[in-house]
């Protein structure tokens, strides 16, 4: 009985200090001038999908390195891009440095994207 | 006693169709644009409209091959659907225009279409009491060619979609909204059928051109894209086609080739099959896809799950 309480006490205590996936959830931009809203759903198995005016256009993985993350997708080829990571605005915006991407068009949609977080 | 009551019935009846009238007034550039849409007014014996070849059934696309236009003259080229362009910037199947304003007086004027040259055009809506009052009261003007397209592409920039079974499954996270059979048809989509190169997009559908092989220079000589580009490079390309509502626009392609949605796969496995001699298909066709039965119906059940419930014809 003590070891089964040992062992929950060190799974929560594992829990309590484990990095907590801050981009889980929905992200959208502010309407462009025409109107177009573009967002992304990160999810929590590090899948995620990204879509224009409520339509799906990409589906990929990513995985976090410590400020940084890699992306894989079904456009461009599938070709595996890194960005940095740059929260502000208490956590609440986003946005994305390129470190490495070979496919210009998703580099230049992502720089000149600013994400907030959907609540 | 029966004199009144005629002349009762007869004041509700004004007063009933005064309100028909009044409902019927369009409010901004998008319902007037509606309007104009559904109205033979636009074609030179007034018996063809937008609308008659852009059908709302079939998710503003026709259901033949190639429409016919006024005197019933067959047009050349399957109508593509006119939902969902807020976010293409050819139109056409060649391309030839660059926004919606320019796409939208085409057809008017096009002898296979509507056959109405748009002075005449705007000469009959200015005569046109209602319409006359419509343009003054939204526009602060007179009908004019500028006005005209505003509202026409106003209206179908309003035609967007975004609630298919896809939409469900990736937008709105639910897991259900689609079959094994689409998850797995959306892997075909991507991997093994490569359609995902040239069908990208909110839309399904790269801003281009290509020729998938049905131009042959014989029984297949509509040259697309090399007609306005003049490059003879570009001799077979079309427009890549949005594919969001696919499942209710058939028949496909340029010409209408196709009837099905079957048909349309079992080409893309394997053109040189369909069509023969097919002049500078494009290299990413070259070879056989190699799709099993399996895939096929898979990647056919992905295709369908791209229509919007506004068609599900179950709830109707």
């Amino acid at each position: 009985m003590k070891r089964i309480f040992v062992t929950v006490g060190i799974v929560i205590t594992l829990l309590a200090f484990a990095p907590k996936n801050k981009l889980v959830g929905r992200w959208e931009t502010k309407p462009s001038p025409k109107g177009n809203i573009t967002g992304v759903v990160f999810n929590k198995d590090y899948t995620y999908e990204g879509y224009v005016n409520k339509k799906p256009f990409v589906s990929g993985t990513y995985s976090l390195g410590r400020n940084t993350i890699t992306i894989e997708e079904t456009g461009c080829n599938g070709t595996k891009a890194i960005y940095k990571l740059i929260f502000f605005n208490h956590s609440d915006s986003l946005r994305f440095e390129a470190i490495n991407d070979s496919c210009s068009e998703r580099k230049e949609g992502m720089q000149r994207t600013i994400l907030g977080r959907v609540k | 006693m029966k004199k009144c009551v005629l002349i009762i019935s007869a004041v509700i009846t004004l007063l009933f169709m005064q309100a028909m009238i009044i409902n019927n007034e369009p409010a901004n550039k998008k319902e007037l644009g509606k309007l104009l849409f559904f109205d033979p007014i636009l074609s030179s014996d007034s018996t063809i409209s937008c609308a008659s070849c852009h059908k709302p059934q079939f998710a503003f696309a026709d259901s033949s091959a190639t429409s016919r236009g006024v005197g019933d003259v067959q047009g050349s080229r399957n109508t593509p659907s006119a939902m969902n362009v807020v976010l293409q910037n050819f139109f056409f199947w060649d391309g030839r225009a660059k926004s919606l304003e320019e796409q939208a007086l085409a057809p008017i004027e096009n002898p296979e279409e509507m056959n109405l040259p748009i002075d005449k055009a705007l000469e009959r809506l200015k005569e046109n009491g209602s319409y006359n009052a419509y343009f003054k009261k939204i526009f602060n003007s007179e009908p004019n060619r500028q006005n005209l397209t505003e509202a026409l592409a106003a209206f179908e920039r309003s035609l967007e979609t975004n609630e298919s079974p896809f939409d469900r499954w990736k937008f709105y996270q639910d897991p259900h909204a689609v079959s094994e059979a689409v998850k797995r048809g959306f892997i075909v989509f991507n991997k093994k059928g490569k359609c995902i190169k040239c069908h990208f997009g909110s839309n399904f559908a790269a801003d281009g051109f290509r020729n998938i092989g049905l131009f042959n220079s014989r029984e297949l000589n509509d040259s697309g894209r090399a007609v306005i580009s003049k490059d003879p490079q570009d001799a077979g390309k079309f427009k890549i086609a949005p594919l969001r509502n696919v499942g209710v626009t058939a028949p496909y392609m340029h010409n209408g080739m196709f009837k099905t949605l079957k048909e349309v796969i079992q080409f893309y496995n394997d053109p040189a099959k369909i069509v023969l001699n097919s002049i500078n298909r494009d290299s990413l066709l070259a070879k056989p896809l190699g799709l099993t039965d399996q895939e096929k119906a898979d990647l056919e059940s992905f295709l369908m799950a791209l229509t919007d419930k506004s068609f599900d014809i179950n709830k109707k």
